[in-house]
């Protein structure tokens, strides 16, 4: 189980870096892989991610926008349905009763039985009648049918006989009554032949209304019920305010028609609820029905989709995720691998070309060296003769002049080999001022015998005005005595090699190196810096020595450019920092 | 024996001659071709030539093949410093003799005494 833990992480994460690879630091093309990896799943997630992303958050939007509209509609279409029956039902009674009055008369209905007989064949012909009553215009009852006795009792002071006086008919509130049963009554005037009026009036179940109601609710998301213009429950409803029969819907603005509108629940639900204010042709009422329902159950369709395309774009964006992960993870990893390999090769090349200029350095020195040390040979075998062969003693003043003689050979070996130890010093890493002038001499001081016999003029120009310049010595050692060994090749005996130094500006030092030698053609010339690019016969030439020098120049915060026509001759031209950068020097 | 010796290193070229000199041997001294090669024309044609190989202007080989145009008899042998192969070849091609620097005194004298004993 580790096991399989370790090789996922394996693909995951790059394993870049080892202790070992440190020296091989400079070589690197690319510095932090760690950062090219984080930057690289950053960028392609990203890209890959924010469409997907997009159009998830569009579809979100474009669903609740659907979600409202569609909810708002069909609460509006059922609340529409729902007044309509509450309209008819109400409107229905209110008509049976208006043809009762004026069909029958005040004296038919004020007789005794009649009205019994009127109240069953309207329970028969539309139910919903509890009993049945005339009332005199003085607001005295004077005929009752039902299942209360009421005969007698004065109604002149009750709002809906006052209602029913001024507007011929009248639909009360529900209310409890003599009786304490909820019940609502409708009431209708009529006029009786002697110009007076009579009342009519029925009392009708509230059952009935309420089932009514009741047929309409669809689902268990929807309630409807009827609240009064004051937000009094007029029905039963969930939706009342704890120990008052108040509705906790706030009573909605005045509206001719069906509205709906989206609100929240006292419980923080959204919900949606449809109302309309319940008018009859005869005569308004004070009725308001509310639909309400719960947006979320309304809609679960619609959400369950929106959840599934959540889980959807999760799972997506895991894959792709992953998928980018382990991409990026092998390339950055094969190309850190192909990196780390380019350096190793460029850290044992120039370990190499070290060891080739020590080498050259070496000859060089030894063909110095035997000169001077020749003439030592003849003096000192001289200084024997003449005590062997001429039998010369002491105190001859030409044994000074030939100790001197031995002690200026002495002295010369011993100018080359502190020029020795001066280029032996080039593997130190510190920066340190140095003096161009004196560089170039010491360098060319190895040339001198060659240029001597192969008649090549060199002219160095290197004016007191240019600064010292703090950098690595060994460095700038070798690059120089890689060019002008370069320089040597490429030129013919008579031929000059001119080295200048001139201010590029005051924070840089350009030095060129120009020689009328062979030349670089054009396509050689895009690649001389290049490593293992020789036009030299195999063998004879590893083409490293001028990728080398531009990776030491490079070392050195500097810049090196070439130009070159065939047969006119080649400059190099090294820019340098006359200060370096400390933190970057490795 | 009458000997030429050419050399550019002066000191070098004036104490070797002392020593020959001190061995009995005629020695004229010069320090370049040029110098060499109007010696030879004021003076007679000398019996044994010591040229150093490497010298600015006219080098020793070049110096040998003039002279032995002039003077066949003439021996020639070369004095190399520079202890490069090549030099060592061409010497020994070019030359009757050839001798590495620093020279062992007695090696010149044995190389001497057998080319003057061929003459």
């Amino acid at each position: 189980m580790t096991n399989m833990l370790k090789n996922l992480l394996g693909w995951m994460v790059p394993r870049l870096q080892s202790k070992d690879d440190e020296h091989l630091n400079p070589y690197f093309t690319f510095r932090d892989y760690r950062q090219i990896w984080g930057m690289g799943i950053f960028i392609l997630t990203t890209t890959c991610l924010l469409p997907l992303v997009v159009m998830t958050l569009v579809y979100h939007q474009l669903i609740e926008r659907s979600i409202d509209t569609e909810s708002l509609l069909r609460t509006e279409r059922l609340a529409s349905n729902a007044r309509r029956a509450v309209t008819f039902f109400l409107k229905e009674r209110l008509g049976a009763l208006t043809f009762t009055a004026n069909e029958m008369g005040y004296a038919k209905l004020s007789a005794p039985d009649s009205l019994t007989e009127v109240l069953r064949n309207l329970k028969l012909g539309f139910g919903g009648l509890a009993d049945l009553s005339v009332i005199a215009d003085t607001g005295t009852q004077v005929a009752y049918a039902g299942p209360y006795n009421l005969e007698g009792k004065d109604y002149s002071a009750q709002p809906w006989f006052m209602e029913c006086q001024q507007h011929n008919a009248c639909v009360s509130e529900i209310f409890s009554g003599y009786r304490g049963v909820p019940h609502i009554v409708v009431a209708v005037k009529s006029m009786r032949p002697d110009g007076r009026f009579f009342v009519l009036r029925a009392t009708l179940d509230t059952e009935r209304l309420i089932q009514t109601l009741a047929a309409f609710k669809t689902g268990e998301h929807a309630e409807l019920f009827l609240t009064n213009r004051e937000g009094v429950l007029q029905t039963p409803s969930v939706y009342h305010e704890r120990g008052s029969n108040h509705s906790s819907i706030p009573v909605p603005p005045f509206a001719e028609r069906t509205r709906s509108l989206l609100a929240t629940s006292p419980d923080g639900q959204p919900i949606v609820v449809g109302y309309a204010f319940i008018t009859t042709e005869i005569v308004p009422t004070k009725f308001i029905l509310m639909v309400v329902k719960q947006k979320t159950g309304m809609m679960k369709v619609w959400l369950d989709l929106g959840r599934q395309i959540n889980w959807f774009f999760a799972a997506s964006a895991a894959i792709i995720g992953l998928a980018i992960i382990m991409t990026l993870t092998f390339m950055v990893t094969k190309l850190f691998q192909a990196d780390r390999e380019k350096a190793r090769t460029m850290a044992m090349a120039e370990q190499n070309c070290q060891l080739a200029s020590i080498g050259q350095l070496a000859a060089g020195v030894a063909h110095e060296i035997n000169n001077p040390l020749a003439l030592i040979n003849e003096t000192a075998g001289y200084i024997r003769d003449l005590f062997s062969i001429k039998k010369q003693y002491q105190e001859d003043p030409e044994l000074v002049e030939l100790i001197d003689s031995i002690i200026e050979a002495v002295d010369r070996c011993g100018t080359i080999t502190r020029q020795l130890l001066g280029f032996a010093r080039r593997f130190d890493v510190q920066t340190q001022q140095i003096d161009l002038n004196s560089m170039v001499a010491d360098v060319i001081n190895f040339h001198k015998k060659e240029a001597e016999y192969r008649n090549i003029k060199i002219h160095v120009d290197i004016p007191e005005t240019i600064p010292l310049i703090e950098t690595d010595r060994g460095k700038l050692q070798q690059i120089i005595l890689n060019l002008v060994n370069n320089a040597f090749q490429a030129i013919n005996n008579g031929c000059f090699l001119d080295i200048q130094a001139t201010m590029e500006d005051p924070g840089h030092v350009r030095l060129s190196i120009h020689d009328n030698g062979c030349g670089i053609s054009e396509d050689h010339l895009k690649k001389v810096f290049e490593p293992f690019f020789t036009t030299k016969k195999e063998g004879q030439g590893t083409g490293l020595g001028l990728s080398i020098t531009y990776g030491l120049v490079q070392k050195l915060h500097g810049n090196i450019t070439v130009q070159s026509k065939v047969g006119e001759g080649t400059t190099f031209v090294i820019t340098l920092p006359v200060q370096i950068e400390k933190d970057s020097e490795s | 024996m009458n000997l030429l010796l050419v050399d550019d290193e002066k000191k070098f070229a004036s104490m070797l001659a002392r020593r020959l000199e001190l061995r009995g041997m005629q020695v004229t001294v010069c320090f370049s071709g040029e110098d060499a090669l109007e010696a030879v024309n004021e003076k007679k044609p000398f019996d044994i030539a010591l040229l150093d190989v490497k010298m600015p202007g006219i080098g020793g080989i070049e110096l040998k093949r003039r002279l032995r145009e002039q003077y066949p008899s003439m021996k020639f042998i070369f004095l190399t410093g520079h202890g490069s192969d090549a030099d060592y070849q061409v010497s020994a091609k070019e030359g009757d003799g050839y001798l590495p620097k620093p020279l062992k005194i007695d090696d010149l004298i044995a190389a001497l005494k057998q080319l003057d004993e061929g003459v």
